[in-house]
């Protein structure tokens, strides 16, 4: 194998990651939203529960999880592939940190705009979707980019189980031609390039989000 | 499962935790200098500092695992390297950079009338850092200082792929030997429960006390995940 080669393998498996990444994002978001709307408007035991679930995922490292789904499971008869495992398995954690930045979010819009919802005759799920969350999103858009930066870099884990992203080839390639520098220098220059400006990014969104809350 | 199932993983949790400890000593004293560094007077050396940690924060902790196993392996083969320390090489690199930014945000936080203070009484840049700002901004860091001890703790699992007989390995092997993948990851993940559950109360309490006597409240939103 050539460099050029090489670079075009690393770069499908690139396009894996971002599947993978991208996936689990759309989970996270979702299920995170859930998590959290749960713990607030829910019936004690429904709090209660959501608490507990969100505070063991965010306690079990992502590989166990994701070694119980897709080498657990299977024994209970519920077979998933590898890449679907990564997309609900690294969505569902990444859900349960979301849960919390959500939760920090809904407590940025002031108490008496849940007592006007409520005076209104809005039940108290209508409060919390048509008065507080509209209220709450400029606050979830940092959390929500930074969602994604950490997804794109847990996808990896998926070559744990066998899924072709970009470093599962990185290592096969690096054992088979031995170009371990190439190998090395290209995931980087990628991971750097989709990276480092997000992270720049997610700061300055931070700062003006920041800004707006204590002016 | 066996009783002789928790002796086996209680000796790959040992491996574990000492794995984890030595990570967050050494990430601890690399991340001080990153910080330092980065909030240095010199233009250059504070934005290779930023480029540096930036570049680290981009790059995920399993690839610096691989690349340390497979790649750097290759050519310092003859040294006889314990794949233990090429983990401890990895997951510090990893984990300092996200450290450093706590750190920074801590020194950051200090008010600038405490260096013109230190300036005004004759201390040195230097020695202002060293004695008076760094001393306040101890105390706020331990909160994220706490966060990160146990995302190392969790990362350490990632050793396992580049065969560290961490507690993940060994269960792995378990798995191999009994079939029996549920049962053994549902322990494995109990064992991590038992660890971190009281740090994380831990890390409630430190963040609550600092919050209160500081007022302040060292933002770590952007950095206690990734």
């Amino acid at each position: 194998m050539t460099t050029g080669e090489i670079t075009s393998d690393l770069l499908h498996g690139g396009v894996t990651t971002l599947e993978i990444a991208a996936g689990a994002w759309a989970v996270s978001a979702t299920v995170g939203l859930a998590f959290a709307m749960a713990r607030d408007v829910g019936m004690l035991p429904v709090r209660l529960a959501a608490a507990s679930v969100t505070a063991l995922l965010r306690s079990t490292p992502q590989l166990i999880l994701l070694y119980l789904v897709f080498f657990g499971l299977p024994s209970l008869g519920i077979d998933v592939g590898g890449l679907t495992a990564a997309i609900v398995v690294l969505g569902v954690a990444d859900a349960s940190f979301n849960a919390e930045y959500y939760r920090a979010s809904l407590i940025t819009v002031p108490r008496t705009q849940r007592d006007a919802g409520m005076s209104l005759g809005f039940s108290r799920l209508g409060t919390l979707t048509f008065v507080v969350l509209p209220q709450a999103m400029l606050y979830m858009v940092a959390p929500l980019l930074n969602s994604f930066l950490s997804l794109l870099k847990t996808a990896t884990l998926a070559s744990a189980i066998g899924v072709p992203e970009i470093l599962y080839r990185g290592q096969n390639d690096m054992q088979l031609t031995g170009h371990v520098v190439a190998v090395i220098a290209v995931v980087i220059v990628l991971y750097g390039v989709a990276c480092m400006p997000l992270i720049r990014f997610i700061s300055v969104v931070e700062r003006r989000a920041r800004e707006r809350l204590y002016t | 499962m066996q009783w002789s199932w928790l002796h086996i993983l209680w000796v790959g949790l040992q491996v574990t935790l000492r794995l984890s400890l030595y990570t967050i000593g050494f990430s601890v004293v690399v991340a001080a200098a990153f910080a330092v560094a980065s909030i240095s007077r010199w233009r250059l050396v504070r934005w290779t500092a930023r480029f540096v940690v930036d570049l680290l924060r981009s790059i995920p902790i399993l690839a610096l695992l691989i690349f340390a196993y497979y790649g750097l392996g290759k050519y310092i083969a003859s040294w006889h390297v314990d794949p233990f320390w090429m983990a401890v090489g990895a997951l510090t690199l990893g984990e300092a950079a996200f450290l450093s930014e706590i750190f920074r945000a801590g020194l950051e936080a200090i008010p600038r009338t405490q260096w013109e203070a230190a300036a005004s009484l004759g201390f040195r840049r230097t020695s202002a850092l060293a004695r008076i700002i760094a001393p306040q901004a101890v105390l706020p860091s331990i909160p994220g200082l706490v966060n990160m001890s146990i995302f190392t703790f969790k990362d350490s699992s990632l050793a396992s792929v580049i065969a560290v007989p961490e507690v993940t390995q060994v269960a792995n092997q378990l798995v191999s030997e009994t079939f029996k993948p549920l049962q053994v990851y549902l322990l494995l993940a109990g064992f991590y429960l038992v660890v971190i559950l009281p740090f994380t109360a831990l890390a409630g309490l430190a963040e609550k006390a600092v919050t209160r006597y500081y007022g302040l409240h060292v933002d770590k939103a952007s950095i206690a995940r990734n």
